[in-house]
């Protein structure tokens, strides 16, 4: 369910498993009030009230009316993750965990023989 | 490596190892030399079928779109891993690893399918070919003049194998399908996941396991079909596979308990409906607490097996729980659904201490089965897994060393193997193209330059 | 478990439809192929034409698990003559029922011998004898039948038939043609092999599948492991594979059979795609994403008005689709997506966040519409969807009644039983249905006189000393 707060107008991301039959306090990611809302098959029954305490669960994500993003411990619920970091973006890759050569990483025309990188024919980086 | 045997038993296990030898693959025979497969696939329901007779010893030719290759080059987890080139035109974009699994061993050429020119070359590569996969939209092949009454004609030895969602025909033959749809329409998935009565939702299984293992299912129908063309009747034959079908075929007892009784099967989480204690258990302490992976930051997670009478016993002893054992005695008893709503939480109040090892160890000093549950990285390290060479480290000669998964069954004479994972698109263009449908290095680089090809 | 209704409806409830009805108002043109495909792959033509694998006889020795049942289900179903051996008594798993509950299982109208239907939905074209492999005797009448057999299937723990003395190693004496399979959990070697007892979900666990199925912690999930026994499905398919290359094999070459050795684990091992080398690149140890995609966006299964919706669109043009689709009814959401700058590029929409942002917005729409209706309207658009059908709608539901997904069979032992049909459609040698159930030892008598010439009263001196 998409929660505007009524304060910020910031959009909160209530993310539907978690949130489709909601009874609680969530906590708005633009300007920490805290709202109390209830929930049925996704679509609000009662609230936002505005309440006092700490929420019982955060929002998945939140923006602002200009879509910029906010998110981060205390204001959204931290994303799943396969390491310590999390880039969402190609990473160019240059060995393995082992140390050995990979061709993780973009290349050009020039680095390539045929259809491989020249350094996986030659061996050499 | 050997030790000397000091018991039957023992001699047996280095019997399995030596027969089974990863690294003594390449010394034996393949069952499929000689055998041409065509595999005009994208996804994973396709291609994964034309790999696993890949993995026998097929030739399987992989036809793609020119430059930039089928769908599942351009799906990665987290858009964060590639590897590089995707093909000697697009060297600055890579392949996903959502391809990486589904086309081992293979040649990689492309082919503009909707050209006359692509069709053209089709032919000409089927009147050579045993089997030709494709999972493209019931009645397109044949539209462009490619499909089984059309190939047929050419090569009526031909095997021509077709894999979809829905199906042909019927009412819903016009619907595309993907993997997770044909787990929610076949029925596999609403019943997976935690108890409604918990609060609990359907859950898919997190692999594609519609698709790869339909592509198995399909791979089956091929290898029989082949056995039958080549031992019995001279002929080639059309198969049609539908990965929802596949999925309902999977169902053990819910059907025949929904037909007799009216009763539909519901989810019963991480317990199992027909044997008690064989169910998993949360396990309160993580196993790497100084971690800063996430992934090993949680607590784990193990499967205890302890569902005959004497064995539950002992597990009762194991964790110091008379009340239980006493309550529980009986089979016929645990099994019940009260019963199990009573057992697991008792279980889990014992492991809130302690981790997946602890526990592991404590079912294991007692002879309870058990089961720690791995993640990917526990998996990949195990002495196990790698022994076995279920998984290894493949020096892939495109894009070097990556660790992979190997064919899922052994062969003491004729085993199948990993080659080589993938290749850029388009790759064997020239080899392919120029033995097989006699284009000259000329041809090529006309229809290349016209993306023909 | 729901309570059982006090009178249960024939199936099917709703007629299933006709080539008239479903093909209603196309043009020759558009029905022709659909039709053609009718005429070759129809299961009602299935006892019109031969079978690939009737040359072939199998013995199945397995029991408890279903990966072995599994793997002779898929011969069986494509021709091969498969014996189920089971110990007297019968296989454990015949025991087998939902929470115990003897009222669900089914009851032979002759002897009152009752199965479960887990046990009972596996029992298809095979027949079934009885042998006590733990005495001496048994062991000798195994080596006899095997003498003649094409392959034979256990699962006995790892060295226990070599023990006896009729493993691969002592069986390829008697039968250098014998296709010898063994199927498990984990293997028969290694740190980790089989031990007595283990079922999956042992398989599931060790492989990575559970640790990856299921809702992330954030979401308040857990590791989850398959409702079914999955691994055993997907071992089993994969020791039909070698079996099936084994046979090739020795047809076309060698006149010799093999030994092959299929586990739950390692097939889901080879099927858990990108885990492995995902690792291997930088570490990352593979997350659980509920029933979103680590991938894809949009690919997921999201709560709508009646249930559960699986919505798929990973391209910019069934996005767009997917999007206008939800504009007709609710355009601020649509304006919202579309003015977006961080979901323009496809590779952007992969973030957590952006997923969140994507199936919170679909799911304003998708909590005003039920499955079938949200299925129609993005069908309109090309978009491929449908709902999580549970096993109730599977049954009923027209597409799959028409092609025959769910069929009843008419048991001359247990009466009338649903069930899932194979899915092996073929021109030439369609797999196909036979019988489905069938009693501990009902096949005794003929076997043993047919294929080891026993009189009746070898017979009653071998089930008095409990050998049969």
């Amino acid at each position: 369910m998409l929660l505007i707060c009524p304060k910020c107008k910031t959009k909160n991301f209530l993310d539907p498993y978690p949130f489709w039959n909601f009874k609680g306090k969530t906590k708005c990611a633009g300007c920490s009030a805290i709202w109390q809302i209830q929930t049925a098959g996704g679509a609000p029954v009662s609230g936002p009230v505005e309440a006092s305490g700490t929420a019982d669960l955060l929002p998945g994500f939140a923006e602002r009316q200009d879509y910029s993003p906010i998110s981060g411990p205390g204001l959204t619920r931290p994303a799943p993750r396969a390491r310590k970091e999390s880039v969402c973006k190609p990473i160019p890759i240059k060995q393995n965990v082992r140390g050995k050569i990979i061709a993780g990483y973009p290349l050009k025309k020039d680095d390539l023989v045929g259809s491989k990188a020249k350094f996986m024919v030659t061996g050499v980086r | 490596m050997a030790t000397q045997p000091t018991s039957k038993a023992q001699s047996f296990e280095d019997f399995c190892r030596e027969t089974f030898n990863p690294k003594k693959e390449f010394g034996k025979p393949e069952v499929l030399k000689g055998y041409r497969v065509l595999s005009c696939t994208q996804y994973i329901l396709g291609p994964s079928c034309a790999s696993y007779l890949a993995e026998l010893g097929a030739e399987v030719i992989k036809i793609e779109a020119p430059r930039r290759g089928e769908a599942m080059r351009h799906t990665t987890p987290f858009n964060e891993p590639f590897l590089y080139p995707l093909s000697k035109w697009v060297p600055e974009r890579g392949t996903g690893l959502g391809f990486l699994g589904a086309n081992p061993n293979e040649y990689f050429i492309s082919i503009d399918f909707h050209r006359p020119e692509g069709q053209a070359l089709v032919k000409k590569l089927a009147a050579k070919s045993d089997v030709f996969v494709e999972n493209y939209r019931p009645g397109t092949f044949d539209r462009w003049g490619i499909g089984y009454r059309q190939l047929k004609e050419i090569n009526p030895r031909l095997i021509y194998c077709w894999l979809g969602g829905f199906g042909g025909w019927g009412p819903g033959r016009v619907r595309a399908s993907y993997d997770i749809l044909g787990q929610a329409q076949g029925g596999n998935f609403g019943m997976t996941g935690k108890q409604e009565v918990f609060g609990g939702a359907p859950s898919k299984h997190t692999i594609w396991l519609a698709d790869y293992w339909g592509g198995m299912m399909g791979a089956t129908q091929v290898l029989a079909a082949l056995y039958w063309r080549d031992h019995v009747s001279g002929e080639g034959t059309f198969t049609e596979y539908s990965q929802v079908h596949g999925v309902t075929r999977q169902l053990e007892y819910a059907l025949p308990l929904y037909g007799r009784h009216g009763i539909t099967r519901e989810r019963w989480g991480n317990w199992d409906t027909q044997l008690c204690v064989h169910g998993i258990i949360k396990c309160g302490k993580s196993s790497y607490p100084d971690s800063e992976n996430p992934q090993e930051m949680e607590e784990g997670y193990i499967l205890i097996s302890a569902y005959e009478d004497k064995d539950f016993a002992r597990l009762c002893k194991a964790i110091g729980d008379t009340t239980l054992a006493t309550k529980y005695a009986k089979a016929d008893i645990r099994v019940k659904a009260e019963s199990q709503m009573e057992i697991y939480p008792a279980l889990e109040k014992w492991a809130v201490d302690k981790t997946k090892e602890q526990v592991a160890a404590v079912m294991d000093a007692n002879d309870i089965i058990n089961q720690p549950v791995w993640n990917s990285k526990e998996v990949a390290n195990h002495p196990h897994w790698n022994e076995r060479g279920a998984v290894r480290w493949l020096d892939d000669p495109t894009y070097g060393e990556l660790l992979h998964q190997a064919p899922a069954y052994k062969m003491s004479a004729t085993p199948p193997r990993l080659k080589w994972s993938l290749k850029p698109v388009g790759a064997d263009n020239e080899y392919i193209l120029g033995k097989l449908a006699g284009l000259t290095r000329d041809d090529i680089k006309q229809l290349e330059e016209q993306e023909c090809i | 478990m729901a309570t059982a209704q006090a009178k249960v409806a024939p199936w099917p409830a709703i007629p299933t439809p006709k080539p008239e009805e479903v093909y209603a108002g196309l043009s020759d043109q558009a029905k022709e192929y659909p039709l053609f495909l009718e005429s070759i792959v129809r299961q009602e033509h299935n006892f019109e034409k031969p079978e690939a694998l009737s040359r072939l006889r199998v013995l199945d020795c397995s029991t408890r698990m279903m990966i072995g049942h599994w793997c002779s289900s898929q011969l069986a179903e494509l021709g091969a003559e498969v014996i189920q051996v089971e110990p007297p008594g019968g296989d454990p798993l015949r025991k087998l029922t939902p929470f115990g509950r003897q009222e669900y299982m089914f009851e032979d109208w002759e002897t009152g011998e009752k199965v479960g239907g887990q046990f009972l939905h596996e029992m298809r074209n095979k027949f079934s004898i009885t042998l006590n492999l733990e005495t001496e005797e048994g062991r000798r009448i195994l080596k006899d039948l095997v003498a003649d057999a094409d392959v034979i299937i256990e699962n006995a723990p790892p060295g226990h038939w070599d023990e006896w003395g009729i493993g691969y190693r002592q069986l390829r004496e008697i039968n250098p043609r014998l296709i010898y399979c063994w199927v498990g959990q984990c293997g028969q070697w290694g740190p980790a092999k089989d031990k007595p007892g283990m079922l999956d979900p042992v398989a599931q666990a060790s492989c990575g599948f559970v640790h990856g199925t299921g809702d992330p912690k954030e979401f308040g999930g857990q590791p989850t492991r398959s409702a079914l026994w999955m691994a055993d499905h997907v071992g089993g398919s994969s020791a039909v594979l070698g079996i099936l290359a084994a046979l090739l094999y020795r047809e076309n070459v060698s006149g010799e059979g093999q030994f092959i050795e299929a586990t739950a684990a390692e097939a889901i091992i080879r099927i858990l795609d990108y885990s492995w080398a995902w690792y291997s690149m930088d570490g990352s140890i593979r997350p659980r994403y509920g029933n979103w995609d680590l991938a894809i966006n949009i690919y997921a299964v999201n709560p709508c008005k009646d249930g559960y919706m699986m919505v798929g669109g990973g391209h910019d043009r069934l996005w767009y689709r997917i999007w206008r689709t939800v504009g007709n009814e609710q355009p601020a959401v649509e304006e919202d997506i579309l003015g977006d700058p961080h979901l323009r590029e496809v590779a952007d929409r992969l973030a957590h966040d952006m997923q969140v942002k994507t199936y919170t917005m679909l799911g304003e729409w998708l909590k005003d519409n039920a499955r079938s209706q949200a299925e129609a309207k993005l069908g309109k658009q090309q978009v491929a969807s449908g709902g999580v059908l549970y096993v109730n709608e599977v049954a009923e539901y027209p597409h799959f009644k028409y092609r025959g997904h769910v069929a009843e069979y008419d048991s001359p032992h247990y009466g009338k039983v649903l069930y899932g049909t194979t899915p092996y459609l073929q021109h030439k040698t369609p797999g196909r249905l036979k019988w489905l159930g069938r009693p501990t030892g009902y096949d005794n008598q003929e076997t043993y006189r047919r294929l080891l010439g026993f009189t009746r009263d070898d017979f009653e001196k071998l089930q008095k000393a409990n050998v049969i």
